[in-house]
């Protein structure tokens, strides 16, 4: 058994996998954008004190955790993605010049656009835990001196408690953006061309599976390793002097 | 959106075991049978690591650790494709494709209990061992007698946690065609066309009343360690 690397080095099988990379990465990207919107969303209705809409926000986030990702896709895909309005389905699917990355793969298709927002959606369930837990984690002292000081509840959360929140949890969303990167494979289950679609392309194109997975396995630990250390440099000092 | 009933009458039987009748285990009873089995293999290969690691800081940090990592670094995905490509060659034949899903699930997944029954036992005073050892306890009784049973109740939450997970990660047995509840029900959705949302609503559902009873049975043991303390 020896490794062939020209067999996905060259010609078409290399096109596929920049392709590939390029789709994972866009996807994990702005999967990410949507999993922290929603997080944060889901955050704010939590601290609410609207009981339906914090209960809501509870609901949705045990809903979204004790059912599977796929699962989740598949019913954006074929349940959710059919009830937009024919004109806008036909727009998503012509080609339009824009949207595209430089190798060739869409951002707008169906398949990409459902692939973000299940993503996200997911992610943001862990993203408004993990902002939670890090809320949690700010010593009570602070919003008791924050009231001190004359700060409203409101303005004593955005300004003195999230901050902190966000340092604490600065580290655990670090984990659940490498969680979107990983888990963007599954979106191959609805047919989006990311890295392992394509590897399992050149598998039944030139047979040279092995190579295919170990330089898709190497994709995903270099983009992961890479993703973290970007990230960990972008980390909020905690502005409450805290560890 | 009207909704029809009927569609998951007609089908139940097959979401919740396959073919079962005519010997073909499949849909929730086969996701179910293969989180059980990468559960327990995950336990007896991770537990027994997780004391070495704890035993032996510098094991853990030089070899265990950094394998965990890189198994959990890769996508559970690729490690599924792995385990297909490799399997074959290392033992001379095909294997189940549900088989090829629970080794990789119990690779990923033991790498988890390791740091979790490693961390288990660091949270531990230090004086419990060193208590036993100043009366004559062994190792291995150390580990038995006194350690494990401190440690269960504040791992087993977290374990449960891993259960979850578990049976979320055996649909990706879908992606490579083993006939469990996800695969089922994109069968399903591809004979019928029509009934999408009914279809996967219903399997959100079945997946929900698993995986949100183990949740809720971790929420009581926290709950129960919280008031102990």
């Amino acid at each position: 058994m020896s490794l062939d690397l020209q067999a996905v080095a060259t010609g078409l099988p290399a096109l596929w996998l920049a392709q590939g990379f390029l789709t994972s990465l866009a996807v994990t990207v702005i999967g990410a954008a949507v999993a922290f919107l929603l997080g944060g969303l889901l955050l704010a209705l939590r601290l609410t004190p609207w009981r339906a809409a914090s209960g809501f926000a509870t609901a949705a986030i045990e809903v979204i955790r004790n059912t599977p990702l796929l699962v989740q896709l598949l019913f954006w895909y074929f349940a959710v993605y059919r009830l937009l309005p024919d004109t806008v389905r036909s727009w998503i699917g012509q080609d339009h010049g824009f949207g595209r990355l430089p190798q060739g793969p869409s951002l707008l298709s169906a398949e990409f656009l459902v692939a973000a927002f299940g993503l996200g959606v997911f992610f943001s369930a862990y993203i408004a835990e993990e902002l939670r837990s890090g809320l949690a984690a700010v010593p009570e002292g602070q919003a008791e001196a924050a009231r001190a000081l004359g700060f409203s509840p409101l303005a004593g959360l955005l300004y003195i408690r999230l901050p902190q929140a966000l340092a604490n949890a600065w580290q655990p969303m670090i984990g659940q953006t490498l969680n979107i990167l990983k888990n963007s494979t599954l979106a191959s289950g609805i047919g989006l061309a990311e890295t392992a679609y394509q590897v399992r392309q050149i598998e039944s194109y030139n047979a040279h599976a092995l190579e295919a997975f170990a330089v898709g396995t190497l994709f995903y630990l270099a983009s992961g390793f890479g993703l973290a250390r970007v990230l960990a440099r972008l980390a909020p000092r905690n502005p409450g002097g805290g560890r | 959106m009207a909704l029809d009933p009927g569609v998951i009458l007609n089908n139940l039987d097959y979401l919740l075991w396959g073919r079962a009748p005519e010997g073909e285990i499949g849909g929730l009873l086969l996701s179910v049978i293969m989180a059980l089995w990468a559960g327990v293999l995950s336990i007896l290969i991770g537990a027994p690591l997780g004391v070495a690691g704890w035993l032996h800081p510098t094991l853990a940090r030089r070899l265990l650790f950094p394998l965990a990592d890189i198994i959990r670094a890769v996508p559970l995905l690729f490690l599924i494709f792995w385990f297909y490509f490799l399997i074959p060659l290392l033992v001379g034949g095909t294997a189940p494709g549900a088989v090829m899903v629970v080794v990789a699930l119990t690779a990923f997944n033991t790498a988890s209990v390791m740091y979790l029954v490693v961390a288990g036992f660091r949270a531990l005073p230090a004086g419990q061992s060193e208590a036993a050892h100043a009366l004559g306890f062994t190792p291995g009784q150390i580990v038995r007698r006194i350690l494990a049973p401190q440690a269960l109740p504040n791992i087993l939450p977290s374990a449960l946690g891993l259960g979850v997970m578990l049976i979320k990660d055996t649909s990706l047995a879908f992606i490579v065609n083993v006939p469990e509840l996800t695969t089922v029900a994109g069968q399903v959705n591809g004979r019928l066309q029509v009934y999408p949302a009914e279809i996967f609503l219903t399997v959100g559902a079945l997946y929900f009343l698993v995986c949100g009873a183990l949740a809720l049975l971790a929420g009581r043991f926290n709950r129960k360690r919280g008031v102990r303390r």
